[in-house]
């Protein structure tokens, strides 16, 4: 039989690199692969089928009919798929014909790096501000912001993922293909849950040939930054005695016989006269490492994947309980049962459990007022604290001694299990149906033991915890069931080849219950058994239901003309429980448009590719009301005993709030023009987004003065306000030689302003953070003194206004903004700039790839935010707390009377220095290099041998550079709190590898 | 789409129109308005009422914790300080609020006559009560008298002090006459007759001192000893006497004792305070050397009397033992353990008063009382109070009179001190009434209000304040134009800008 000799190259259609290690066969066998460079050389039969298989891309099947020498074979990606199709509300469009304002990430560029949580994976998209406060195994989730804050209660995005409300941090990461963010109109089919923006997650499905995927990678994590604190005994005990004679405390917290004797004792004996770092005692290198295994392919007949997780994370924390492990399991099929119906069903789902130590939540708060003076162990190891008599530390928390006693472990169960139809109908007709059933169940163990730390010189014990509650044991048990269901039907039709008419119209149910209860128990006969059981007295216990129902109809009509001219229309009616009989229902239509410049017969240009021009207006809400607000309730609790010593409690009754049954929806007009351009052959491409965002009736505790019976505030509809901005995306690639190159970078500016608040003022009384919420301003500013340098001498502080009997020289002065020669609250000034949402957000990057080898980085930034954090080594000596270094170098004294700090004085002991004034606001701002990876991927050659399709292996760096202006600590961890008392951000250099076979 | 599906309730919550039904609940009504003298403005918290001292010349509270007693007591106070000048004014509304709602709806439940006129004799005596502390802390305020409403109520302006007063006087005399003389079992510690009676004396005693009585109008010295008598002559009847231990007196298993008029009732494990922690191991309450030094010598007289024996080698040997009752000093023994200068460093005292620990080792599941582990009652009003309510208000208004002498040797007695001479005249009574006043009460929340009422205030708070050994710690200062009241809240005149501020803040 006559033989045709083929030869050729198989590239990827994407960007034309040739493709080593593609397998090739015919009907009758494998062929073989291709080599290093792409290159294939085959014999076969005429007219039969060459078919060509390669992980990641999709399958592709010629016929050939003659002996060629210069085929190139073009293998799309598997992933372009999703490219070019786009996830939105209820179903997908094609991403040119999209007319909204979205944004997509999809994980592939997230391949290597490690991720522990998907929200941390969004930071340095276009539009949002991600920030990680904490970074605490177990517990390290962004929070996501999308084109601002719309409004004062809740302002979280509405996640849903495969198209259910869902947690997007109870994924495996891994699992995940891509999220997309609808952050305009677009959302409006999410009705009362969108106005803070929707985030739709898609999970990976199997796709091509059957394949078995491993990846690993394994880190070391450490702080990025931690505060300069005076570990030196004897200057921190000088400097404290300075700082309290500065005030007028006459006498001094260590005597000069103590630090004499102090001295002397560090030569010979570092258990009573220690000179301890308690930062590096306390902390250590974390670790993080993650195995991923998964399997999967399709045909046209199915689609399956697979998936396991393991995560194992050790924290900073010295001790056996800083640490988390996630065990995951993801696993999706569909099959189509017959040409008209198609079923399947998924899980996801984790088992995971992260542990802390007993008193750990208040741990970085304990670290903070760590002393140099503080013993750590004794010589046998029993905890120290100090002979030294400090005031404030009345009960030395030795950071040893909190990091190594008692444990909580929190053990989640979480599921995501939904099935789903789809069952075509005559007349282009699609039905859909998809249930189903988010489960929780978070049960939270604790024990602590009895503990005692010992005066290291006379060794006389202290109880760190009363042995009348020590032993003792809790358990707190969260258990969820949302139920979710939809159906939808959708109807699809071209005219005449140029008109295409698509119909969706669908309702939904969504039901969701918390039931909580928790309990603990005294009065164990030692720390060997823990159980409830094994305790006798009943300590506390409570617990309680809560349920919340959601109904909505919905729809969706589009049009297109040869897609040149698009228009998309939608609209959701949704109930909620959340409000009063009357006051239930809501209604969020949307309308948007797009114009394909480029496809009109006058646009001729060779340099422009792709030109649209998009525009969108729709109704969004926001039901963020806690559950039965709408009605005064009687709360319990509020107990008193009568009958002396041997009384009983008697229960106690009272409304704690004042309710508004008029509450209801906040109501979102968002309006978003914007204009996608690609150039060169598509190598630039540029997306720019304007938008505004008008909030009308904000949802807000309306603070009352405590003569209302010392009520708190009802929720009422007050106020209205605007967020507008503009987004600017715009990336670059190309190739020169055999390097492939490309930059992206994306710039977000948001202005916040509160348009309308009936001329009230909002206080924030929630925290300790001075800001208020007032017309003309943005949401949540500074209300502060204004500062005015220092005082030198005891005549500026007689001519000044009146601050208090304890103003001395080097004390700040604070401006009399009114006038009546008093400072107080009425000398407060406003700042317009957020404590709690950043002005613009940005990320950028660069990656370069020659032959094998990826270097990728990528910065992410914000602007435009003050921070306040107050107390513990924000301020000096707070509470019997130390101070940092700054204080001995930059405080005021006469000598140095241009300083950049006051006078040293105790924080507690002197307010005056630390009234809450612009002195102590610190820019927010910083840009990080977010992550730097390279990475190397085998050539096809070498791996083909060992039956490998792909391996690639990589190196990472995370968190690595900070440029901040704040030195004291990571300024993203301490955004909208006002302590540095949090687990810190983390920086992580891993390294890892990814096999498929 | 049955609409239904919308409905949902809370099941760990009562709402309006459910509530007012049963006794039942008109009882935990009631009982939530008592809860509010536990709040941590109040009497409650940690241990505000024992942090009170350190506002008054009786104690040094280090700085934090302390519910800002230290601010005051240093004169630092201001409108933005928060802790106890935001919580007091808060509480208090919070019970005046409670007890409006109260007395708006019990009428709805159906209760019979004599049980619905009990428990509200009791609800206007804690409405008389929280005004009353308005009253004196922050002079006038707003008067409502409804269940809460934001539209009628939140922007009224303050109501004159006297005003407030009129007030309290009117809500005391509904209760009085509602109210039992006594309770047995498992009501004890519910507001009796006597304690509407003890309110109104203080209140009246308040009325006529010279802070508030400028021109030294003898009517009213009058009226604040009739209202004092009003309760010696309820003794008989009520059961008030004397306690005959003086320290014992402040122990839990003596709880509600014939001496006790009104207390607030504390009780372990979830509704505690932290007496214990606060006096022993926090020591934020440390006595100074000025209270150490007002206890007399055993004999009677002053240390600094040529002729008292007193011997500055041997401070505490000799003196009056309610001394040894209140303070734990250097050389004592205290929970088994000798006392040294560093055990207590603030000062090298302790507070004794109102702690279960004294000399001997504690049980040891009892050996170190932590947070809201404490359960022994607070006395607002006990007996002694009132007799020497009733001597001050006598000497200033019937110098000389029988009952003078007669009652305050009463007192004495009971810890078997001698009795004041006779024949002093009414300024050396004087004298000798306000120090047997601060010895007597000391750790009780009485004498920042007394050295305020006094008026002097400006002369003993502008002073230094020692430790054990007579070293200056700080120098104290009080603004007599602007000290003897607290400033309003900030957050107060935020949210209400009718209200008007106190002078100079």
């Amino acid at each position: 039989q006559e033989r045709l000799s083929v030869s050729g190259t198989v590239v990827s259609a994407e960007d034309k690199a040739p493709l080593p290690g593609v397998s090739i066969s015919s009907a009758e066998k494998t062929l073989g692969i291709t080599d290093g460079d792409g290159h294939f050389s085959v014999n076969i039969a005429p007219q039969s089928k060459l078919s060509f298989r390669y992980v990641g891309y999709k399958y592709f099947e010629t016929t050939i009919n003659q002996a060629t020498a210069n085929l190139t074979i073009r293998l799309e990606s598997a992933s372009t798929m999703l490219e070019d199709v786009v996830v939105v509300g209820y179903g997908t469009q094609k991403k040119e014909n999209l007319t909204g304002a979205l944004s997509t990430l999809n994980m592939k560029e997230k391949e290597g790096s490690p991720t522990t949580n998907l929200s941390n994976a969004l930071a340095g998209m276009p539009g949002m501000f991600v920030q990680l406060g904490q970074s605490q195994p177990g517990v390290d989730r962004s929070q996501i912001r999308i084109r601002g804050m719309g409004t004062l209660s809740g302002n979280n995005p509405l996640v849903l993922v495969n198209g259910i409300e869902y947690s997007m941090d109870e994924l495996n990461p891994d699992d995940v293909e891509t999220v997309t963010v609808l952050k305009d109109a677009s959302a409006a089919i999410y009705g009362s849950r969108a106005a803070n923006g929707v985030i739709l997650v898609t999970t990976k499905k199997g796709a091509g040939v059957s394949q078995v995927n491993y990846n690993y990678y394994n880190g070391i994590q450490n702080p990025t930054t931690m505060p300069d604190v005076i570990w030196d005994p004897i200057q921190y005990m000088r400097l404290k005695n300075q700082a309290l004679a500065n005030q007028g405390t006459q006498l001094p917290n260590y005597s000069d016989e103590e630090i004499a004797e102090y001295e002397a004792g560090m030569k010979t004996d570092p258990y009573t006269y220690p000179s301890n770092n308690w930062f590096d005692i306390a902390l250590k290198n974390g670790n993080i490492q993650k195995h991923n295994l998964s399997f999967g392919g399709s045909s046209d007949n199915y689609q399956y994947r697979l998936s396991l997780g393991y995560l194992d994370r050790n924290g900073i924390i010295i001790g056996p309980s800083d640490k988390e492990k996630k065990y995951s399991l993801g696993f999706n099929a569909s099959l189509n049962v017959s040409k008209r119906l198609k079923v399947g069903a998924s899980i996801d789902g984790y088992y995971r459990h992260y542990d802390y130590p007993f008193y750990g939540k208040n741990f970085f708060q304990y670290l903070s007022r760590s002393l140099p003076i503080l013993t750590d162990t004794l010589a046998d190891g029993r905890y120290g604290n100090s002979w030294l008599r400090t005031p404030g530390r009345n009960n030395w928390e030795n950071p040893r001694m909190i990091a190594e006693t008692g444990n909580y472990r929190k053990i989640v169960q979480r599921f995501l299990a939904s099935v789903f139809g789809e069952y075509k109908l005559p007349w282009d007709i699609t039905y859909n149906v998809r249930f189903g059933a988010d489960k929780y169940d978070g049960l939270l163990s604790g024990f602590t033991p009895q503990v005692q730390h010992f005066n290291p010189k006379t060794l006389v014990p202290i109880n760190w915890n009363s042995p009348a509650t020590a032993p003792r044991s809790n358990k707190a048990d969260d258990n969820v069931l949302n139920i979710h269901f939809y159906n939808t039907v959708d109807w699809k039709k071209q005219f005449e080849e140029k008109h295409n008419v698509a119909l969706m119209i669908g309702s939904s149910y969504d039901k969701f219950s918390n039931n909580f209860f928790d309990a603990e128990m005294v009065g164990y006969l030692d720390e060997t058994l823990t159980a409830l059981d094994a305790g006798t007295i009943r300590n506390a216990i409570s617990g309680h239901l809560e349920e919340d129902v959601l109904i909505s109809y919905f729809g969706r009509a589009n049009y297109d003309y040869k897609g040149k001219y698009l228009l998309e229309a939608t609209f959701r009616y949704d109930g909620s429980s959340r409000f009063a009989k009357g006051h239930r229902w809501g209604f969020f239509p949307s309308i948007s448009a797009g114009w394909r410049i480029d496809q009109e017969s006058f646009f001729q240009s060779e340099v422009i590719n792709l030109m649209k021009l998009r525009a969108s207006v729709g109704r969004l809400g926001n039901q963020a009301v806690d559950l039965y607000s709408y009605e005064n309730s009687i709360a319990l609790g509020q107990n008193y005993s009568f009958g002396g010593i041997n009384g009983l409690l008697a229960s106690g009754a009272a409304a704690n709030a004042y309710a508004d049954p008029l509450t209801s929806w906040e109501t979102t007009t968002t309006y978003n023009a914007g204009l996608d351009f690609e150039l060169l052959q598509s190598k630039i491409n540029v997306t720019a987004d304007f938008y505004k965002k008008r909030t009308t009736g904000i949802l807000r505790t309306v603070n009352l003065p405590s003569q209302v019976g010392g009520l708190a505030g009802p929720k009422r509809n007050v106020g209205t306000v605007d967020n507008s901005g503009l987004e600017l995306v715009a990336q670059y690639r190309n190739k020169i030689g055999e390097v492939n190159y490309g930059i992206q970078g994306n710039v977000s500016y948001n202005k916040n302003k509160v348009i309308d608040l009936g001329g009230q003022i909002l206080y924030n009384f929630e925290t300790n953070l001075s800001t208020i919420t007032k017309e003309g301003l943005p949401i949540n500013a500074h209300y502060l003194l204004q500062s005015d340098g220092f005082f030198q001498n005891q005549e500026e502080i007689d001519n000044h206004a009146f601050q208090s009997n304890a103003t001395r020289p080097g004390y700040i002065r604070y401006k009399d903004i009114n006038g009546d020669n008093i400072i107080n609250g009425e000398d407060r000034v406003a700042i317009s700039e957020s404590s709690s949402i950043p002005k613009y957000t940005y990320g950028f990057g660069f990656n370069v790839a020659y032959k094998g080898f990826e270097l990728k980085a990528a910065f992410q930034g914000i602007g435009g935010i003050k921070i306040y954090p107050t107390a513990n080594l924000a301020y000096p000596f707070n509470n019997g707390a130390g101070a940092t270094t700054e204080w001995l170098t930059d405080a005021w004294t006469p000598e140095n009377p241009n300083a950049k700090l006051p006078i040293v004085t105790e924080s507690t002991g002197n307010k005056d220095n630390f009234l809450q004034s612009d002195f102590w606001l610190r820019s927010g701002s910083y840009l990080r290099l977010k992550s730097l990876q390279l990475a190397y991927l085998v050539p096809q050659a070498w791996t083909s041998k060992i039956k490998i399709a792909r391996l690639s292996v990589f190196v990472n760096a995370e968190n690595y550079l900070t440029f901040s202006k704040y030195k004291g600590f990571d300024p993203e961890t301490i955004i909208d709190a006002n302590s540095l008392y949090h687990y810190p951000m983390l920086k992580t250099i891993s390294g890892g590898v990814n096999v498929t076979f | 789409c049955n609409p239904d599906l919308l409905d949902t309730a809370p099941d760990n919550k009562y709402t309006e129109s459910n509530f007012w039904k049963t006794e039942a609940a008109a009882n935990a009504a009631l009982t939530g308005i008592y809860a509010t003298l536990k709040g941590d403005g109040l009497y409650g918290g940690e241990a505000t009422p024992l942090w009170e001292e350190g506002a008054s010349p009786n104690a040094f509270c280090y700085s934090a914790g302390t519910q800002g007693f230290d601010a005051i007591g240093r004169g630092q106070q201001s409108a933005s300080t928060g802790a106890v000048i935001s919580a007091r004014w808060k509480q208090a509304y919070q019970g005046i609020g409670r007890a409006n709602t109260f007395l708006a709806r019990i009428g709805e439940v159906g209760l019979t006559q004599e049980v619905q006129s009990r428990m509200e004799g009791e609800a206007y005596f804690l409405r008389a009560f929280y005004y009353f502390t308005l009253a004196t802390y922050y002079g006038g305020a707003p008067i409502i008298l409804d269940a809460p409403d934001p539209d009628s109520q939140k922007d009224l302006p303050r109501n004159s002090r006297e005003e407030v007063i009129q007030q309290v006087l009117t809500d005391i005399d509904l209760a009085a006459e509602k109210l039992p003389v006594k309770y047995t079992g498992a009501d004890v510690g519910r507001a009796t007759k006597g304690a509407a009676l003890a309110l109104k004396a203080r209140a009246l005693l308040y009325e006529a001192s010279p802070l508030l009585n400028t021109d030294n109008n003898i009517e009213k010295w009058q009226t604040a000893s009739i209202a004092a008598k009003a309760v010696i002559d309820l003794a008989a009847e009520a059961g008030y006497a004397l306690f005959d231990n003086y320290r014992n007196l402040f122990l839990p298993e003596n709880e509600n004792n014939r001496e006790v008029i009104f207390d607030v009732q504390f009780l372990f494990p979830d509704a505690g305070s932290s007496f214990d922690l606060i006096n022993s191991q926090y020591n934020s309450n440390a006595p100074l050397q000025g209270l150490a030094n007002a206890y007399e010598m055993k004999n009677g007289l002053a240390i600094n009397d040529p002729n008292a024996g007193y011997d500055p080698e041997k401070p505490y040997e000799n003196r009056d033992p309610r001394l040894y009752a209140t303070i734990v000093f250097p050389g004592d023994t205290f929970k088994g353990k000798a006392v040294t200068p560093s055990t207590f460093a603030q000062t090298g005292y302790a507070m004794k008063k109102y702690s279960i620990y004294d000399k001997e080792t504690p049980p040891s599941d009892k050996a170190d009382l932590k947070s809201g582990q404490s359960e022994t009652n607070f006395i607002i009003f006990r007996y002694a109070d009132v007799l020497l309510m009733y001597v001050e208000a006598l000497n200033e208004s019937s110098p000389g009179h029988a009952d003078i002498l007669n009652y305050i040797n009463q007192v004495r007695a009971r810890v078997d001190m001698p009795n004041i001479a006779a024949g002093l005249g009414q300024e050396a009574m004087r004298e000798t009434i306000r120090k047997e006043r601060r010895v007597e009460f000391a750790g009780e929340a009485l004498y920042y209000n007394d050295v305020r009422r006094w008026k002097t205030a400006e002369s003993v708070m502008n002073a230094p304040i020692e430790n054990w050994k007579n070293q200056i710690l700080e120098t104290r200062k009080f603004d007599a134009k602007r000290d003897y009241w607290w400033p309003i809240p900030q957050a107060e005149l935020d949210l209400n800008p009718n209200l008007e501020q106190n002078p100079n803040y």
